[in-house]
């Protein structure tokens, strides 16, 4: 689905640096790194909002000779703030993520009836005719990700998709996107490791512009997240699962 | 979708409005018309000079309206139009040099070299690495205005015979209306529609943030080109022919939007109809308030009218008018 070879990228004195990377339809993947480490850089480079040098490959196609709508067909993105001036409700918000499937006159039929169906899936179909601006935090959140996830494209990238949103929504979100990356990838960018490495099975790892470490799940060790989040790292097994403990200071 | 009802039943109510202020506007006048028995003369002022005038009113309306709800998109700013973005200052200065170098037929010309000058300016000193930064853009408006205005002013003060015209530029009138006039500012106006027509979905995207809109797959700086220079067009046919006339670009998408549309499909469609009605009003006031044939320069009234009502409605709902983060 997308491959991706010696690219740079340049961001005033930032660099950011991937040497190899290819993602496969299934993938579901987590971005980490501490602050400034090149996630979001990396997925605007993804998304096609930053240039770029290297080789990059989507779906077959070399990124710069596919047309901008075609794109945005193969890709999602959902950055780290979003801003509207206009007191747009919600149903519009979540309609226009399907701008790139019309001509530019209209929506139609289909994009209403899946739109529909985005907006129960994410429990804001109570909210489609309130303004987007009067709600919440957490509840623009959840309309926000069903904007992009409206856009039923089989690549998918979410720059801390949960921020602001309550636990049960929180599980609810992560199950819905784990269902759909089985035809899909996604990436997603996200600060808790805990809940990484309990619901990924696939880890990015940024160190100061460079994707350092590529790791499925049974690859992590408490040495090598202690190296990169700068913290000590200890697991935890219980039960069902594996529980990270983190101390600060020194390792 | 009960939205589309909604819009649908405003276009006919306004339809019926402009229908019925048209009309009325027709009628009434200085010179008191016997339509069921017209003399020579009366059907001379009828065809010639009343008709004419309602239309240009009109047509003046819906583009000032128009190019409105597009500054209003482009720079991200509720206070946007022709007027505070400079755009009509400028292309009057253009006007006047026309008229100064006594070439009246090309005025139009001048004032969109004019508009379109001080619309590059504008873009020129808001543009930080081809990106249009929108508080500047308004600060650089007020600038390229004043400008215009100090202009405008210091050839008034230079001319003498020509002062009367100039006046007219400043205050804006349709006093100057012709058939011709009319066909042109609305072959320019379709010219508009016909060339934002697959924008509309587009336009309502550039209201999130630059990086969600590109990622929707909007070509966001192109838009933004394409949707100012029709802008300016618009602007400086109606300022070529009319003067300047404030406030139009403001109040109607402002009611409008009040009102629940705030979608482009719907805003457009509207704003033409409301900017005609609004204007024709405006005219017919301005020539029938004052005993024995006297005119009020229309843009009084608007600025009286327009600037009250939206008063009203600022204090009224402060709160739904628009959100900035």
């Amino acid at each position: 689905m997308i491959e991706l070879r010696d690219i740079t990228a340049l961001q005033g004195d930032f660099r950011l640096s991937v040497k190899e990377l290819i993602l496969k339809k299934g993938d579901f993947v987590a971005v980490l790194g501490n602050n400034g480490s090149g996630k979001s850089t990396f997925l605007s480079v993804v998304a096609g909002l930053k240039k770029f040098s290297g080789e990059y490959i989507l779906d077959g196609s070399k990124f710069s000779e596919l047309p901008p709508m075609g794109r945005h067909r193969i890709i999602s993105l959902l950055p780290q703030q979003t801003s509207l001036n206009m007191p747009f409700d919600v149903h519009y918000v979540v309609l226009t993520g399907r701008y790139p499937h019309t001509d530019g006159r209209g929506y139609g039929e289909r994009d209403f009836q899946v739109t529909e169906e985005v907006l129960r899936k994410f429990d804001v179909w109570h909210l489609r005719e309130r303004q987007f601006n009067e709600l919440s935090g957490g509840e623009k959140q959840r309309v926000l990700l069903a904007r992009v996830i409206n856009r039923d494209s089989p690549v998918i990238l979410l720059d801390e998709p949960l921020g602001g949103i309550d636990l049960r929504h929180q599980h609810d979100t992560l199950d819905l996107l784990k269902g759909l990356s089985t035809e899909r990838v996604i990436l997603v960018v996200i600060h808790d490791i805990s809940l990484a490495v309990r619901e990924f099975d696939r880890f990015l790892f940024f160190v100061q512009g460079d994707l350092a470490h590529d790791l499925v799940k049974h690859q992590l060790d408490e040495e090598r997240l202690s190296r990169v989040f700068d913290v000590k790292v200890s697991f935890i097994r219980h039960g069902k699962g594996v529980f990270v403990y983190t101390e600060g200071g020194r390792k | 979708m009960s939205c589309d009802n909604g819009s649908a039943r405003a276009v006919v109510i306004l339809a019926v409005l402009l229908t019925a202020v048209s009309i009325l506007a027709v009628f009434k006048g200085a010179v008191r018309i016997n339509f069921f028995a017209m003399s020579e003369v009366e059907r001379e002022i009828l065809f010639y000079v009343r008709i004419p005038r309602v239309l240009l009113a009109g047509l003046v309306g819906s583009a000032l309206a128009f190019s409105g709800v597009l500054f209003q998109y482009v720079m991200k700013n509720p206070l946007a139009d022709s007027f505070t973005t400079g755009v009509s200052a400028s292309s009057a200065m253009g006007a006047v040099i026309a008229i100064m170098l006594g070439l009246g037929v090309v005025t139009p010309l001048f004032a969109l070299a004019g508009g379109i000058t001080g619309l590059v300016a504008v873009y020129r000193i808001a543009s930080v690495r081809g990106r249009v930064q929108p508080i500047t853009m308004l600060l650089a408006g007020i600038v390229i205005s004043t400008f215009s205005s100090a202009t405008i002013s210091f050839m008034k003060f230079l001319s003498d015979d020509a002062v009367s015209s100039i006046i007219f530029w400043l205050m804006g009138g349709f006093q100057s209306a012709s058939i011709r006039k009319d066909a042109v500012l609305g072959i320019v106006i379709l010219l508009s529609i016909l060339i934002l027509r697959r924008d509309y979905l587009s336009l309502d995207i550039i209201c999130f943030d630059d990086t969600t809109a590109v990622s929707s797959g909007v070509s966001v700086e192109k838009l933004r080109r394409k949707a100012f220079f029709v802008a300016a067009l618009l602007t400086a046919f109606s300022v070529g022919y009319a003067g300047i006339i404030g406030f139009v670009g403001l109040i109607i998408p402002h009611i409008l939007r009040l009102l629940r549309f705030v979608r482009a499909s719907e805003l457009v469609p509207l704003s033409l109809l409301g900017g005609a009605f609004f204007m024709i009003m405006n005219d017919l006031i301005a020539r029938t308030i004052l005993a024995e044939g006297q005119e009020l320069p229309v843009g009084i009234i608007t600025s009286s009218i327009g600037g009250l009502f939206f008063l009203y409605l600022l204090i009224k709902r402060k709160k739904e008018l628009y959100y900035f983060d």
